[in-house]
């Protein structure tokens, strides 16, 4: 049942609940502590698991030996490499040179924590105390961490089959780049690093397994976030039928911001525990294990040089990327280079663009999805550019940007790398921005301030929010020539799917497949269904929990890349018209009237002419239910509606490697003011505001928090957090007390405002904004940062801008090494 | 992790070597050595207790002498695996003529660790370095006092 896309004109306004805050549903059971997380979950005989993992960054294992361990009092069963290399595959991996990667170490450990085997017992005290009996013996080889070393010709090989450690390279040109270079006016080069930090969800990591012996039956509860492709990647890695494997996601999810994508080596290593002892097994991750061998954001060195005319307009960029993916290329990696492909302009006319990239393999943890997906280190990369471009022609950097955005009547804008920008005004939106921050007020207030020996600096980012990635993008990272070839499954598309139905009484439930993780589905789908069925908020109930068994889902289903306001809504708003319809149709039926000439308020249909001929909601549910006799001829009994929202636009990536990577493209702009302190080298954030553009707002509040706590994982990464490792690839952030994230204490006031431009491609026009702010807070922070220390010659290169690097950059301004 | 540390003794260089190798000696000023059997020659077997912040071990694993030019200097390299981890470390011991009966020892070591104590303990690596350093030389001083007849 696919459906017509754009039946609503986006942009109306008479809406009655859309784009009202009402109070969110989930929050009364959250708030008193009675959600539903797995660990709340009571599965009967469940047995405990825990992990040994390495200390080694590098070593082949010569000998795992779980005797001793076996022999302990509680424990029933356990696994090493060896089970795991007979019994499963290793997942499938998109790249040029794809490597062998298994939910455990088989041959050699590549990283600190990596799983080397697992213990099941009665608790996990047992199970823990049993690690220690694990006899292990490791003949440990030299360690890689650097990206750029790791591809020297000397660097230690941690994959015999990934060469000089480069899992993937493609070089992608569009456009007439050396054209755009010929014709510049001047070129400027920055060598760029961005670094490793993570989502840091409150809840970590959480799995429960069950085998079903009797009909080979794996059931596997956890707070998995989607996207659904995990599923049969699981299926094929435990060599066992999809329809053999079920997915069980509880109502409730404490966060992920992207890193529980990566928990699905954990529930093939759970499911192949629980296959092997036969009881339920359980593994929530502790914290230790979440910040060491869990999942990180990739980390990069790129080298970036942009072609520019005398006025200010960018012609053309070359990047060359060094992105580091650590120990193994763990799907959707090497995403990082590639979700943000067909935005990788940003919102400017840039034309010509070549990218050169390494995915390089180091002896670190692997990455994965963390909120901002490869656009935080873009934004980074562009907007640190933008101010070399000011800084280079003495322009005011707002200036510089105005100049280069692609204007309001070029929607939508397709951009060189087939990226289709749905709607837009980029400069009204900046200029919202400016006027927010008041900009003007706050230079002057700047020249005070420089005047009287301050380090203030005024920060600028801009930035394409991509929402709802095309599922196709991510083969980019493969050679075209693979993608051609005729065994090769094209991979495109985003759908999400909603099922609605109205039981005989005339109640509303709505089941959904998206799998959140605090967003809020629940409120926003009753907000877009009481809009549709003419009913409250309050009326409707929504079920979030997800059965791959018994649900209806797609391949893309999941929370992840903001697609909830943009596709998922879609199904709702679609399945909601759809049930709509129906019930219009059975009470004109029972009415006699045409059902043009049915009216519905309170509950209860009306004939328009004679509104004493009316018919109760219940009426016309019930004849849906218990008397088919009673509806329209053809018509189907019963009053449930599923819908599939698949987007048009997201196709594969051509020939040329270009690909509609988004469904919809979003706009924001952050402002900030900062101040350092010139003795701590401490950043403060005096004031920051922030513009937003996601179409169509459907809850105003839920926005807002998408934006605050989007900029403070954008904050926490600038100026806090850092996953730091030593040369030999040992973690030196694995607590809390080490790996610094930042308190509420710590978040500024934001300012907070938004323009409006319905994208044409959705039913209500909204937009994902759920990453916001996260991809370009670093950039902004680094801007201003880098404005307060204008003055003393300092230049800006590398986050996070803890006080120790600001204090370092002053004390080099100040001609002192440290 | 590096750390140099040096000191001086009031002993002959040739009394300071002869204790420093002196395998009946060894288990004695290596802390928290409990047992040290030779495997080859200059090659030990050994077990040792160590606390690293809360978390304490048993290590076991081997002491190796090697690159000796007696009597001004020679290689100690140790390393040790437990349940928390692992130590690695190799020190480079320069026993200096000071003096006929004065001896300074330089000691250039490189320490690693790995696992829960690299991953919990980095902040206190240090300052349990130093401190095991410390006990090191008050081991030594000890063992020389103890048994005056090895000055004789």
């Amino acid at each position: 049942m696919s459906k017509k896309a754009g039946e609503q004109i986006p942009g109306r306004t008479d809406y009655k609940w859309i784009g009202k805050s009402i109070p969110r549903h989930e929050d009364a059971r959250l708030l008193t502590g009675r959600g539903t997380f797995v660990d709340d979950l009571n599965i009967p005989n469940v047995h405990h698991a825990a992990i040994l993992r390495s200390p080694h960054a590098h070593a082949r294992i010569s000998k795992v030996d779980l005797r001793r361990a076996l022999n302990l009092k509680g424990v029933i069963g356990g696994i090493t490499g060896a089970d795991v290399l007979e019994r499963t595959r290793p997942f499938s991996v998109v790249a040029t040179s794809p490597m062998q990667y298994y939910c455990m170490a088989t041959d050699k450990v590549r990283f600190v924590g990596e799983p080397v085997a697992a213990i099941v017992a009665r608790d996990r005290y047992i199970a823990e105390d049993a690690l220690d009996l694990i006899d292990v013996e490791y003949e440990t080889l030299p360690a890689i961490v650097d990206p750029e070393k790791a591809v020297e010709s000397d660097a230690p090989i941690l994959h015999e089959e990934v060469p000089n450690n480069i899992a993937c390279h493609r070089l992608l040109s569009y456009g007439d780049v050396d054209a755009a270079f010929d014709q510049a006016d001047f070129v400027l080069r920055e060598r760029l690093v961005f670094p490793r930090y993570t989502s840091m969800p409150l809840e970590t990591f959480a799995i429960i397994s069950s085998y079903d012996h009797f009909r080979g039956g794996l059931t596997l509860w956890s707070n998995f976030m989607g996207p659904f492709i995990m599923h049969p990647i699981t299926a094929r890695a435990l060599k066992i039928a999809e329809n053999n494997l079920r997915f069980i996601v509880p109502p409730d999810i404490g966060g992920s911001f992207g890193i529980k994508t990566s928990i699905y080596p954990y529930l093939t290593l759970l499911g192949l525990l629980s296959m092997q002892v036969d009881v339920p097994v359980k593994w929530i991750e502790d914290r230790r294990e979440h910040l060491l061998a869990s999942s990180v954001q990739t980390d990069r060195v790129s080298y970036r040089e942009v072609a520019v005319t005398k006025t200010g307009v960018v012609l053309g960029f070359r990047t060359k990327l060094y992105d580091n993916v650590g120990a193994y290329l763990r799907t959707p990696e090497p995403a990082t280079t590639f979700r943000p492909i067909g935005n990788v302009v940003g919102p400017y006319q840039v034309k010509n663009l070549q990218i050169d990239a390494d995915i390089v393999v180091t002896n670190k943890c692997p990455t994965g999805p963390n909120r901002a997906y490869g656009c935080a280190h873009l934004y980074f990369e562009q907007e640190r550019l933008m101010d070399k471009v000011a800084e280079k022609l003495k322009l005011d950097p707002a200036e510089v940007r105005l100049r280069n955005f692609i204007q309001p009547d070029e929607f939508p804008y397709t951009t060189p790398t087939g990226g289709i920008y749905d709607s837009g005004d980029y400069p009204k939106a900046f200029q919202l921005a400016l006027k927010t921050f008041g900009y003007e007020a706050m230079r002057k207030q700047q020249k005070t301030a420089r005047a009287d020996g301050r380090l203030f600096g005024i920060g600028i980012s801009t930035g394409v929010d991509p929402s709802v990635s095309n599922m196709g993008y991510l083969t980019v990272a493969l050679d075209p020539e693979v993608r051609q070839h005729p065994d090769y499954l094209p991979k495109s598309g985003a759908a999400e799917t909603a099922t609605i139905k109205i039981d005989p009484l005339g109640q509303v439930t709505v089941g959904l497949s998206s799998t959140p993780q605090g967003q809020g589905h629940e409120t926003i789908v009753a907000q877009i269904v009481a809009e549709e069925l003419e009913l409250s908020p309050e009326d409707v109930t929504v079920i979030d929990e997800c059965d791959t068994a018994k649900n209806i889902w797609s391949i893309s289903s999941g929370t992840y890349s903001s697609r909830f306001a943009s596709v998922g809504t879609s199904a709702v708003a679609n399945a909601a018209k759809t049930l709509r319809e129906k019930i219009f149709r059975i009470a004109a039926h029972l009415l006699k009237v045409d059902v043009e000439d049915v009216v519905f308020e309170d509950r209860r249909f009306y004939a328009r002419e004679t509104p004493t001929q009316s018919i109760k909601l219940s009426h016309v549910a019930g004849t849906a239910h218990w008397n088919p006799n009673g509806l329209p001829e053809g018509m189907e009994v019963g009053l449930n509606v599923t819908e599939t929202f698949s987007f048009p636009l997201a196709h594969a990536p051509d020939q040329k490697d270009r690909v509609n990577s988004s469904n919809t493209y979003g706009f924001m702009v952050d402002l900030m003011a900062v101040d350092i302190d010139p003795d701590t080298g401490q950043v403060k954030i005096l004031k920051y505001a922030s513009v937003h553009d996601a179409g169509t707002i459907i809850h105003p509040k839920i926005l807002e928090g998408q934006i605050y706590g989007g900029a403070m994982h954008g904050i926490a990464g600038a100026l806090f957090e850092q996953q730091l490792y030593d040369d030999e690839g040992q973690c030196l952030t694995a607590t809390l007390v080490d790996y610094e994230c930042p308190f509420s204490t710590e978040a500024p006031k934001i300012d907070i405002a938004h323009i409006e431009s319905p994208s044409p491609f959705t039913p209500l026009g909204s937009k994902g904004a759920g990453e916001s702010s996260s991809e370009t807070a670093p950039a902004c922070i680094a801007n201003a940062v880098a404005d307060a220390l204008s003055p003393l010659g300092v230049n800006v290169t590398e986050l996070p801008l803890t006080p120790n690097r600001c204090w370092e950059l002053l004390q080099s301004a100040r001609g002192q090494t440290t | 992790m590096k750390l140099q540390v040096e000191h001086v003794f009031q002993v002959s260089r040739d009394v300071l070597w002869q204790v420093l190798h002196d395998q009946t000696r060894m288990a004695d000023w290596i802390p928290g050595c409990e047992k040290l059997e030779e495997i080859e020659p200059d090659r030990f077997a050994a077990t040792m207790k160590i606390g690293v912040g809360a978390i304490k071990g048993t290590y076991k694993g081997t002491v190796q002498i090697a690159e000796k030019q007696e009597p001004s200097q020679y290689t100690l390299a140790v390393e040790g695996s437990a349940a928390p981890g692992f130590v690695r470390g190799k020190a480079l011991m320069k026993l200096h003529v000071e003096d006929a009966n004065v001896t300074r020892l330089v000691i250039d070591a490189d320490a690693q660790v790995g696992g829960l104590i690299a991953s919990v303990g980095q902040r206190f690596v240090s300052g349990i370095a130093k401190q095991l350093t410390r006990e090191l030389l008050a081991n030594i001083e000890q063992s020389l006092r103890s048994k005056p007849e090895a000055t004789a």
